[in-house]
């Protein structure tokens, strides 16, 4: 992950649940009432990249009282986790978050929940080989026709699937979507290569 | 920095590299001896069989001056047979590549020998003559894909002495079917919990092709799961650390510690 990686940009801009702990003067905008400081136990929306400093530098004050608490955010709550234990498959991650898995390390790295751990592995391999599945499947002779009336971006020609495969990959985040594009120009070079050897 | 060919070999690279392949051919006019830069080729006499590279091959048949033998794991009994391994017998792994050539020992009758038993074996393919005439039936070597592919494709009038080529097309697609199943398949076991956290299947006895089909798509999988276990990794090796530090308070185990840190930067990044 360079400096320059969009996605890391992009993830940093999710939104945490944090609850205040300390009275903090001249941030009352954060939470609507600009003229008063932000009260102890306000809960705010705040970006990961922001979250992130004010509960790791927490550690000097005095009492050791944090800044901030936060909460896992809802891409990651008890309800997803409860579906991604039923069936990894059936869950659109994108819907959560477009950068879920990117949200979940961060959030692994700043608590210690080894069982949402887990659940990740678990929901990632699991997925990995359904997503190797359709990217074979996508470009097939039956799917040229298709993708070919489709044109347009190169997801677009992907995404040229009916029924459950499609829906299936719509809900992909931007890592399982990097790992298709992956899979798919594998199965779609060695394809190339079989016609090109008959070209000669 | 940007380099935009993903990591390993492509197709065109790998099937450059097959044509190194060692094949059977049948002269069908006289040629002399030709000085190439991997050494001379053997001089050509009409009825005699003669071990070509396969790109020397291709090109002889290509001038209608030579006939390819086709090598016998071409054969559709041999390769149903494959197929009838990896579906059937062993459904979970890749089937064995071709054994170390071998030949029985004259001293020792009933014991079969290593060719070039003195430390000079020749595993690797361009040495190793795995789609001759003389190479065992039954095993895949690791260009099968390419070599066959080519064969059909080029010298497809020899392959019928073997049977129709579609039969053979058909069974060689089964195959790639199948392994690719067990490719996507392979990296099943990574999400494994707990203590025996499980690898990667053994990729013995895959192809050349095959590898540089699945590279990107295992090797997204296994970065994904380091990265969605980096800060669990962390974690334990801090814990370890904690651990280990009161024991081994030496200058040793200070090294050792500094290996340790190097490691974690290297996760974080």
């Amino acid at each position: 992950m360079s400096y320059y990686d969009i996605d890391a940009i992009l993830t940093d801009a999710e939104k945490i649940p944090c609850t205040f702990q300390l009275d903090i003067p001249d941030l009352g905008y954060l939470d609507n009432t600009p003229s008063q400081p932000l009260k102890a136990g306000t809960k705010v929306n705040l970006p990961l990249w922001l979250a992130e400093m004010l509960v790791i530098a927490n550690t000097g004050a005095a009492d050791n009282k944090t800044f901030v608490t936060f909460d896992l955010p809802r891409a990651l709550g008890n309800d997803v986790v409860q579906a991604l234990k039923a069936d990894p498959r059936a869950v659109p991650l994108r819907d959560q978050s477009a950068h879920f898995y990117g949200l979940a390390t961060h959030m692994l790295d700043l608590s210690e929940e080894q069982e949402l751990g887990s659940v990740l592995r678990k929901t990632f391999v699991t997925r990995a080989a359904e997503i190797s599945l359709h990217a074979r499947k996508v470009g097939s002779i039956g799917h040229k026709a298709k993708s070919k009336g489709e044109g347009a971006s190169e997801m677009g020609s992907n995404l040229g699937l009916g029924g459950a495969g499609e829906e299936f990959l719509r809900g992909l985040d931007e890592w399982e979507r990097s790992l298709f594009r992956k899979a798919h120009e594998g199965a779609k070079a060695g394809k190339d290569w079989i016609e090109s050897v008959k070209k000669n | 920095m940007a380099l935009s060919l993903p990591p390993g070999l492509t197709h065109a690279e790998v099937s450059f590299l097959a044509e190194m392949e060692t094949v059977t051919i049948v002269p069908r006019q006289r040629l002399d001896s030709i000085d190439l830069l991997s050494g001379k080729t053997p001089s050509l006499r009409p009825p005699h069989r003669v071990d070509l590279s396969l790109w020397l091959a291709l090109l002889l048949k290509k001038q209608r001056r030579a006939n390819i033998v086709p090598p016998p794991w071409l054969h559709p009994a041999s390769l149903s047979e494959i197929v009838q391994r990896e579906t059937k017998e062993n459904p979970t792994a890749f089937s064995e590549p071709p054994p170390v050539p071998s030949r029985p020992n004259i001293h020792q009758p009933g014991i079969a020998a290593r060719q070039n038993n003195n430390e000079t074996v020749q595993l690797s393919p361009p040495f190793q003559a795995s789609c001759t005439a003389d190479a065992p039936a039954g095993y895949l070597p690791y260009h099968w894909m390419e070599v066959a592919e080519m064969l059909l494709t080029f010298a497809g009038d020899d392959m019928i002495s073997l049977g129709s080529a579609g039969e053979i097309r058909g069974l060689l697609r089964d195959l790639t079917e199948v392994r690719a199943a067990k490719m996507r398949d392979s990296t099943k076991t990574l999400g494994a919990d707990g203590e025996n956290v499980g690898g990667v299947v053994s990729l013995r006895g895959v192809g050349a092709m095959e590898l540089a089909e699945n590279r990107g798509f295992i090797l997204g999988v296994v970065d994904g799961m380091r990265r969605i276990g980096a800060s669990v990794e962390a974690t334990r090796r801090e814990q370890e650390e904690e651990m280990g530090g009161p024991g081994g308070g030496g200058g040793g185990g200070g090294r050792g510690d500094d290996g340790d840190d190097d490691s974690d930067e290297d996760m974080g990044i």
